[in-house]
């Protein structure tokens, strides 16, 4: 495993394949403007940390990816946001279907009351997988995926609730690996954890980037700094709208910003 | 050591606690005392001929089993009825219905429905079940009245167990490709269903000690035996309480405190019962 040892920046993440695209974006919650005007291309099979101020639009801008703001009554979308070149925002396009590419891990871990088992099993049976042993399979292979098979594979019948909150993280990863997306959105998915769980997940994030294209909102730089490829930086107008202030390489980001109000944020003057 | 003395505000705040004792006591004791008085005047009909016989001699003798049997089906018949449409419309209420004039219409409809007196209900019975849909006066009509009547708890209950399940189990259901409706059927309605089944357990025993919607829907005082379908009349404790003491020269008191302490175990029994549910998902809840 290379990947753990060399510095994830200098894997070369520039002109790879484009997995997911906004154009010219902007959300609006009814008369409020959320984004304004946001343009990015997130690389293929690596990790894209999204930072920035709280309230700047980080989440709302991941969740335009699988489309969770449509949740919210009275948010509109305008620009486009692709997926593989596919517009997701189109008549066409099946929310259930997208999603199930999409997957996506909450800030606070949000296990189902249910045993381990169903939670992970909880997906594949939605769509239609009843075949007890193919089941069993499934959740074998999503838990080791999330690197927590070895401490539940005694307890896969108790309650999730009952597992530590670092643990939960994991079934709650394994849970959407269960449905084999090709994207996992992450929203902080560190914030309720102790340092401890946060390397693990970070850990698990490296491990998981050579198979799947995963994009992060985080508001602690030193984690963008070290588990992401890709970064952008967002911040709020003076309307409160988000805008994408810079975009690219991790190494460069941090240590070369192009824009003074990025260097200003990362050096921790603001923000 | 230096004394400690009883200040002005330590009296004061000692005062208005001793006023809150007092008047959750007073709360209390109205209900212990009618406990009390039945227990003390109708244990004694209370028989094992008391609670399986039909009645006999204008119900001064025999017992009362077509009652307590009747009691249960209209129990039954509103649970049966109201549940389900309670359900589903919690479900819509919560989880469908767009905010415009028609939900809050149906809202103000709700809220209206558990404030109409409980003999409207009868007559509306009356009117639609027994005569328009010919149902006749029998125990499908009561229930149906009943349930109507139920529907507002039913509903109401519902809708607070659903709104209650956390945003981030449907979020999390959904994220992963479920639609909406396996959402509300695999992870919305399983944590909902304890606060369902509380409600329905409720009104069920609201159902239960109704006597003015049965009355003029198909209770009848004296009835040989049980219905035998549920086009028949019935028999009722309420109503057999109501008629036993207010119609019928020469009935044995210990008679009438005999039904009314059957009605009254009936109907806490439930209600502890909706309790205990209650209870017992909190704990889950904690250990979890």
């Amino acid at each position: 495993m290379n990947d753990h040892d060399s510095l994830p920046n200098n894997r070369a993440v520039h002109g790879s394949e484009t997995k997911l695209k906004t154009e010219a974006v902007s959300l609006f919650y009814g008369a409020f403007q959320a984004l304004r005007n946001i343009s990015l291309e997130v690389p293929k099979q690596a990790i894209t940390a999204i930072i920035g101020p709280s309230g700047c639009g980080k989440s709302s801008f991941l969740r335009l990816f699988n489309r969770m703001n449509d949740l919210i009554v009275g948010a509109r979308v305008a620009g486009a946001v692709a997926i593989d070149d596919i517009d997701i925002y189109s008549k066409d396009v099946d929310v259930v279907e997208l999603r199930k590419r999409v997957g996506m891990v909450f800030q606070r871990p949000n296990p189902f009351p249910m045993s381990v088992f169903d939670n992970v099993a909880f997906g594949p049976r939605r769509h239609g997988r009843t075949n007890r042993h193919e089941l069993a399979g499934i959740v074998e292979q999503s838990l080791r995926q999330a690197a927590l098979w070895d401490e539940v594979k005694d307890k896969l019948g108790q309650s999730a609730l009952a597992l530590s909150g670092g643990q939960q993280q994991r079934l709650c990863i394994a849970r959407v690996l269960a449905v084999e997306p090709e994207v996992i959105l992450m929203d902080e998915p560190c914030s309720a954890l102790d340092p401890i769980a946060t390397l693990r997940i970070e850990d698990l994030m490296r491990s998981l980037s050579s198979d799947y294209t995963i994009v992060i909102v985080t508001h602690n730089m030193q984690q963008a700094a070290r588990v992401s490829d890709m970064a952008a930086f967002l911040m709020m107008e003076p309307d409160r709208a988000g805008i994408l202030v810079e975009y690219g390489p991790t190494s460069q980001l941090f240590t070369n910003p192009k824009d003074k109000r990025t260097e200003d944020y990362i050096t921790g003057r603001f923000g | 050591m230096a004394v400690i003395v009883i200040s002005k505000r330590g009296l004061s705040q000692r005062t208005a606690f001793s006023l809150l004792v007092l008047a959750t006591v007073i709360v209390a004791l109205p209900v212990l005392f009618i406990i009390a008085y039945i227990i003390i005047n109708g244990a004694g009909a209370i028989s094992w001929e008391f609670l399986t016989q039909p009645p006999s001699q204008a119900g001064k003798a025999g017992g009362i089993f077509p009652a307590i049997v009747g009691t249960f089906f209209l129990m039954l018949g509103t649970l049966i009825f109201s549940l389900p449409v309670g359900v589903l419309a919690g479900i819509y209420l919560t989880e469908y219905a767009r905010d415009n004039w028609l939900t809050r219409l149906i809202n103000m409809a709700i809220l209206n429905l558990a404030g109409v007196p409980s003999i409207v209900y009868g007559l509306f019975g009356l009117g639609l079940f027994v005569m328009a849909m010919h149902f006749g006066m029998s125990l499908l009509a009561a229930s149906l009245t009943l349930a109507c009547q139920a529907l507002a708890m039913t509903i109401t209950t519902s809708r607070e167990a659903i709104i209650a399940v956390p945003r981030e189990y449907k979020e999390g259901s959904l994220a992963i490709g479920a639609t909406k409706w396996q959402t509300i059927r695999h992870v919305v309605l399983p944590q909902a269903l304890p606060g369902i089944i509380t409600g329905a357990i409720l009104a069920m025993s609201r159902a239960a000690g109704e006597t003015a919607p049965i009355l003029v829907v198909g209770a009848a005082f004296i009835l040989p035996g049980l219905p035998g379908s549920p086009f028949d009349q019935f028999m009722a404790l309420p109503y057999h309480l109501y008629t036993a003491a207010a119609h019928v020269p020469g009935m044995p008191k210990v008679n009438i405190w005999g039904i009314a302490l059957v009605l009254l175990v009936v109907v806490l029994s439930f209600n502890s019962l909706a309790v205990f549910i209650r209870i017992r998902v909190r704990q889950r809840r904690i250990v979890s």
